[in-house]
């Protein structure tokens, strides 16, 4: 498999504060990689990073296919403004803004290809609705469209189901899967030990200024977990217990 | 009354100040709008105070000249905003704290300096503009800032409303999102200085403000917003002019934000987004689409 960005020796921080060092990773093409942590680990500051909106206290990052020209992203819902006055259309066909020029409209190529991305969120339907009248759910499905619209080989998603249904996340998850058979690195930051770790094929475990790469059933053990201060030892061995059981049925 | 009204066409400075407020109004409309959606109402009144000391020095140096108002004001625009971004960014204090620390300081200075230098203009007249104040020199700025707006917002647009929307995607985007955010700032200045003369520099920005309010109760997309914000602002330019000079004492920026502010509460009180619209619900159920989804939701 492909490296999208090779990361070496990576020192993560502020003028006052390094959160990690020592960070070694490849993000590879058609893999799901899942960040986890503690409040103030460093999930958002290495998501900044990825962006190139801050740069790394030390260390290389290196992208063998170069520098792509888009980045997909999708930030926390809670920094976007839902009274802004545009459509569900205009807000997926943001996307691809700068393929369109600074000012001649969408030509018919384009309008399809936004109403495909609206089909494959689920809210082709309410295309011509304003924002303010939407769910929840119904605007993060609109903002991965504007995803889909950035057709970019790196895709950052920033708790994506924070504040979204279960059938959502279920739909949405179907779309990360199919970004990952194109080819496309997803890099997914998590908030809790939930059902889409499943979707991930590795994790990057940030906390106690340490960083721990690898595939996800290698990083995320109880040790590691409590070791890096994401969970306590009474939240571990409760959230491993079944884990733990099976282990003991082996060992007999 | 209609003689009154048809003699007012016979004065030049009637006939020069409808169409000065006419092209500022094209100018100030889309400044309006996205100093609105872009949550900085309150930034571009101190805004509007913080460049008072650079007219009056200017003033004070050179004279009532358009050439010394739109440097002394520039001077003074671009002043505080770099000094409120230094604030921000290097003290505790937040840019909205910084910026009404400069512009009390800016607002006090500039009236203090205008009234030491023992000015022959009257401080009224300074503060709340006057229709006798449109010269050829201002007819040619009003002309200038409107046509430098109308291009420029032709050539950011599409950036301005991404950056609006979602400023962090935007930041993603670009490798130099504060080109937009200054540029913004510029137009804002600019066009607070094409006002001065009509409506002084305490009611500059009501022009900008009120109609942009007013017009985001009845518009759910950008296009509708920007046309409508242009035909409150002209309305109220035109209605304004109108009472300032049928009641001689009032000056024009009041008359015309007073307008402006009519059609606010108007449309806060009928507007489809305002209080009409969530009063009249329950009887628009079937075609309100705030109604519609909360009625889906409840369906499913």
């Amino acid at each position: 498999m492909s490296s999208v960005l090779q990361i070496r020796d990576l020192t993560l921080g502020y003028r006052d504060l390094t959160l990690f060092r020592g960070l070694d990773m490849d993000i590879e093409a058609g893999s799901t990689l899942a960040v986890l942590g503690a409040n103030g680990a460093g999930k958002s500051t290495f998501v900044k990073m990825l962006l190139g909106l801050l740069n790394p206290l030390s260390g290389n990052l290196h992208w063998p296919q170069g520098k792509p020209r888009e980045i997909g992203y999708l930030a926390q819902m809670t920094e976007f403004d839902r009274r802004f006055p545009i459509r569900v259309r205009d807000l997926a066909a943001m996307g691809a803004w700068r393929g369109f020029g600074l000012r001649s409209g969408l030509n018919a190529e384009a309008r399809k290809c936004v109403d495909k991305a609206l089909e494959e969120v689920g809210v082709l339907d309410i295309a011509d609705r304003p924002l303010h009248t939407l769910s929840g759910g119904q605007l993060q499905r609109a903002l991965f469209a504007r995803v889909i619209m950035q057709d970019a080989p790196l895709i950052l998603l920033d708790e994506p189901f924070a504040a979204v249904d279960q059938s959502t996340e279920a739909h949405l998850l179907t779309i990360i899967r199919r970004w990952r058979e194109e080819g496309r690195a997803v890099v997914l930051v998590v908030h809790d030990l939930s059902s889409v770790l499943d979707h991930c094929s590795h994790a990057l475990l940030l906390g106690g200024q340490e960083a721990t790469y690898g595939a996800v059933n290698e990083v995320l053990t109880p040790d590691r977990l409590v070791a890096q201060g994401y969970l306590s030892e009474s939240q571990a061995s409760w959230m491993f217990r079944d884990s733990a059981a099976r282990l003991e049925v082996a060992d007999v | 009354m209609f003689e009154l009204l048809s003699e007012m066409w016979d004065f030049a400075f009637m006939r020069r100040a409808f169409v000065a407020t006419t092209v500022l109004s094209a100018s100030v409309a889309p400044v309006g709008t996205f100093l609105v959606l872009r949550r900085l109402s309150l930034a571009g009144e101190a805004m509007a105070h913080a460049i008072t000391p650079g007219i009056v020095i200017g003033f004070v140096m050179a004279g009532l000249s358009v050439f010394s108002l739109l440097i002394g004001g520039l001077l003074a625009g671009i002043g505080v905003a770099a000094l409120t971004a230094l604030l921000a960014r290097k003290t505790i204090l937040r840019s909205d704290a910084s910026l009404a620390s400069l512009y009390l300081i800016a607002l006090a200075l500039g009236i203090f300096i205008l009234s030491a230098a023992g000015s022959a203009v009257p401080l009224k007249s300074f503060l709340f503009g006057s229709i006798l104040g449109i010269d050829d020199a201002s007819m040619m700025l009003v002309g200038g800032v409107a046509t430098f707006t109308l291009v420029a917002f032709a050539f950011l647009l599409r950036p301005l409303i991404v950056s609006t929307c979602d400023p962090v995607f935007f930041e993603t985007q670009t490798r130099w999102p504060w080109l937009v955010d200054q540029g913004f700032m510029l137009l804002l200045v600019l066009n607070l200085l094409a006002a001065f003369k009509t409506l002084g520099t305490l009611m500059a920005v009501g022009l900008m403000i009120l109609p942009a309010t007013a017009a985001r109760y009845w518009a759910s997309t950008i296009t509708g917003q920007l046309a409508l914000s242009f035909a409150f602002a002209l309305a109220s330019c035109w209605i304004g002019l109108t009472l300032s000079y049928l009641f001689p004492n009032t000056p024009s920026g009041p008359a015309i934000v007073l307008v402006a502010g009519g059609f606010f509460l108007i449309s806060a009180v009928l507007g489809p987004l305002g209080f009409g619209g969530r009063l009249r619900k329950p009887s628009v159920s079937k075609t309100h689409p705030v109604a519609q989804i909360q009625s889906e939701e409840r369906a499913q």
